[in-house]
């Protein structure tokens, strides 16, 4: 029982920060159809910054901050300076369909190669700003920190603001229209472009906050992140790419099945684990659990 | 089709000529070129032929190279043997992870490989058959004494890895020529259209998915044997990337370009080297510097030469016959 319940709460806190992930892969998808591989290296950038923040000032949550609108601004330059010229540059040939891929592979590479160059290769840590050490539960110990407690706590403020922006704001509604179809959106006086490169900011400060709460339980090198990366977009397939719920669920899905594995079974199981989930999902029912209409043709 | 041969059976002497007149470390990196040809060949046969896209190819790699290392070092089976089996179970391993993926189309496909790219090569810490951090020593045997007392390992690594690769260049040469390769293109160029002209997609999607994870598993295999161990860190994430942007580079719908981007693959950390030792050896840039000549010229590619090289000079060469006609 004991173990069950840390599994859960551990799970969960796992789980939410996959969310996050897969939250900004899910923004610039249905936005943009590219599914950005670069994130992982926008917020390692963004994390790093975080790092240097944290040991001139001491306060992580200055770091917190910055790291947010570092990433928001980075997300905002990578869609208005490279994926936008990109774009209007590749547009005949057979390469306009891996060419997205292609191209947040090679920005992925090198914003590592930048953050390697200027931090270096060797592990660095962040502190947390609470505990790590877990709550005792009578005479044991749980794994669950009132850090885990903080990241839930974190993470369901920011799902919080981004379901009241995207439903209650205006600003919201032209995102959600020129996701939706661009062209209807442009002619109902939505300007697009603009709407998707703060689409692309939205997205890289989600996984801004993704990468600096994944940091403290773990180390900081310039690929720490590329495994959040990979879990992030099975989190987004398990939820059907389309849908911000989605996301959120095949997050939460993932990071209790990974945990679950991992303290019943074997903890070098954990990414075995993750990829079974993706290729039964993508197996049994392809749209994802929080099904959209719109069937998978990229 | 016997031009080819012939073609391609010249091309051989002259390696075997060029071998046998160059030093240790060149035979070496020319045993390097031609397992990188018959990595970037199988991508570009996925890719560029059946229109997916694969960020794993490492992972299946790996999956050779541990195949070719259990036969020689559990079974003790013959070395030719071993590879024949690394490229036969890597292309039904591919079938079956094709069977799942290869219904998925562009970047569905290219994050399930990242996943496995990334979850492959850590299964072998979990099975202590695999070795674990170290891995398994693959022994490669001495050459064939007949060959003489001089002969050296490595050249033995480049006979071998050149023949492999030659073999395969011509083999992936007429296939693509074949009905297959037309097929698939048409299947590339437009899904629905190659699909009312009757060609069963799917399964020409997990028959490519399959042969090019074959052809990956024997560089796999040949890799280790150049490098002696297989073992996790053979295989990092890097290695899958590179691949694809040794087939961007090389022109990823045209097999001719394919040698052009395995030196490229070769040259890059020799490069990374003298430029680190010129800035006195440090290690964030012997550590940074190929990675990021790398994704550079990925994107590079991708934006000046998006369809390869050829295509740009044969543009150029059209440009300048209209300006003097």
């Amino acid at each position: 029982m004991y173990k069950f319940i840390s599994s859960l709460l551990i799970g969960l806190s796992l789980g939410a920060i996959y969310s996050l992930m897969s939250i900004s892969l899910v923004l610039v998808w249905r936005s943009t159809r590219v599914v950005n591989f670069a994130q992982a290296g926008q917020a390692i950038v963004s994390t790093y910054i975080a790092y240097e923040v944290v040991n001139r000032t001491g306060s992580f949550w200055l770091a917190f901050i910055v790291a947010i609108l570092a990433g928001a601004l980075l997300g905002a330059i990578v869609d208005r300076y490279f994926m936008r010229p990109l774009f209007k540059r590749v547009t005949t040939g057979p390469i306009v369909a891996i060419a997205p891929v292609v191209a947040t592979l090679g920005l992925l590479g090198i914003l590592r190669a930048i953050v390697g160059f200027i931090w270096g290769v060797e592990l660095k840590p962040i502190a947390a700003p609470v505990s790590l050490d877990g709550y005792s539960l009578g005479s044991e110990v749980l794994p669950f920190a009132p850090y885990n407690a903080l990241v839930i706590l974190i993470v369901a403020i920011v799902l919080i603001v981004l379901s009241l922006l995207f439903q209650k704001t205006n600003l919201g509604l032209s995102l959600r229209a020129s996701a939706f179809s661009p062209e209807i959106a442009r002619l109902s006086g939505v300007r697009v472009n603009e709407i998707r490169t703060l689409g692309w900011a939205i997205a890289g400060a989600a996984g801004a906050i993704a990468g600096i709460l994944a940091t403290p339980t773990s180390y900081l090198s310039p690929n720490s992140l590329d495994i959040l990366l990979v879990f992030g977009f099975a989190a987004a397939v398990i939820g059907g790419l389309e849908s911000m719920v989605g996301a959120v669920v095949g997050g939460l899905v993932l990071g209790l099945g990974v945990t679950f594995v991992s303290n019943y079974v074997s903890t070098s199981l954990i990414f075995p684990t993750a990829f079974v989930f993706l290729i039964v999902i993508l197996l049994v029912r392809p749209s994802g659990i929080v099904a959209g209409k719109r069937s998978r043709r990229a | 089709m016997r031009k080819r041969l012939l073609l391609f059976i010249a091309l051989g002497w002259v390696l075997l000529f060029i071998g046998d007149r160059v030093d240790e470390l060149r035979v070496y990196q020319g045993a390097s070129i031609a397992v990188y040809t018959i990595a970037i060949g199988s991508i570009i046969l996925l890719t560029g032929y059946s229109g997916q896209i694969s960020l794993g190819h490492g992972a299946l790699m790996a999956f050779g190279g541990y195949v070719a290392a259990l036969c020689v070092a559990n079974a003790s089976l013959p070395l030719w043997f071993a590879f024949v089996m690394a490229a036969l179970l890597t292309g039904i391993f591919g079938g079956v992870l094709g069977f799942a993926a290869a219904r998925l189309s562009g970047p569905y496909l290219a994050g399930t490989t990242l996943a496995l790219a990334v979850g492959l090569p850590s299964l072998a810490n979990q099975f202590s058959i695999l070795g674990g951090e170290q891995g398994i020593y693959l022994d490669p045997g001495l050459p064939p004494a007949r060959l003489g007392e001089d002969f050296s390992q490595y050249k033995w690594f480049f006979w071998i890895t050149t023949l492999a690769a030659l073999i395969t260049m011509f083999w992936l040469s007429n296939i693509l020529r074949s009905k297959y390769g037309r097929t698939w293109r048409a299947l590339r160029g437009n899904e629905v259209a190659a699909q009312l002209c009757g060609v069963h997609t799917g399964r020409q999607k997990v028959l490519a998915f399959a042969l090019s994870s074959g052809l990956a598993g024997l560089a796999g295999a040949l890799l280790v044997l150049t490098i002696s161990t297989v073992s996790p860190s053979a295989f990092p994430l890097s290695l899958s990337f590179a691949l694809v942007t040794g087939a961007v580079v090389s022109g990823i719908y045209d097999l001719k370009g394919v040698m052009l981007g395995a030196v490229i693959l070769v040259i890059i950390p020799e490069i990374a080297d003298s430029v680190a030792s010129r800035f006195g050896d440090s290690l964030k840039i012997i550590s940074t510097l190929p990675g990021l000549l790398v994704s550079a010229l990925l994107i590079l590619a991708v934006l000046f030469t998006p369809n390869g090289p050829g295509e740009k000079l044969h543009h150029l060469r059209h440009k300048r016959k209209a300006h003097s006609g």
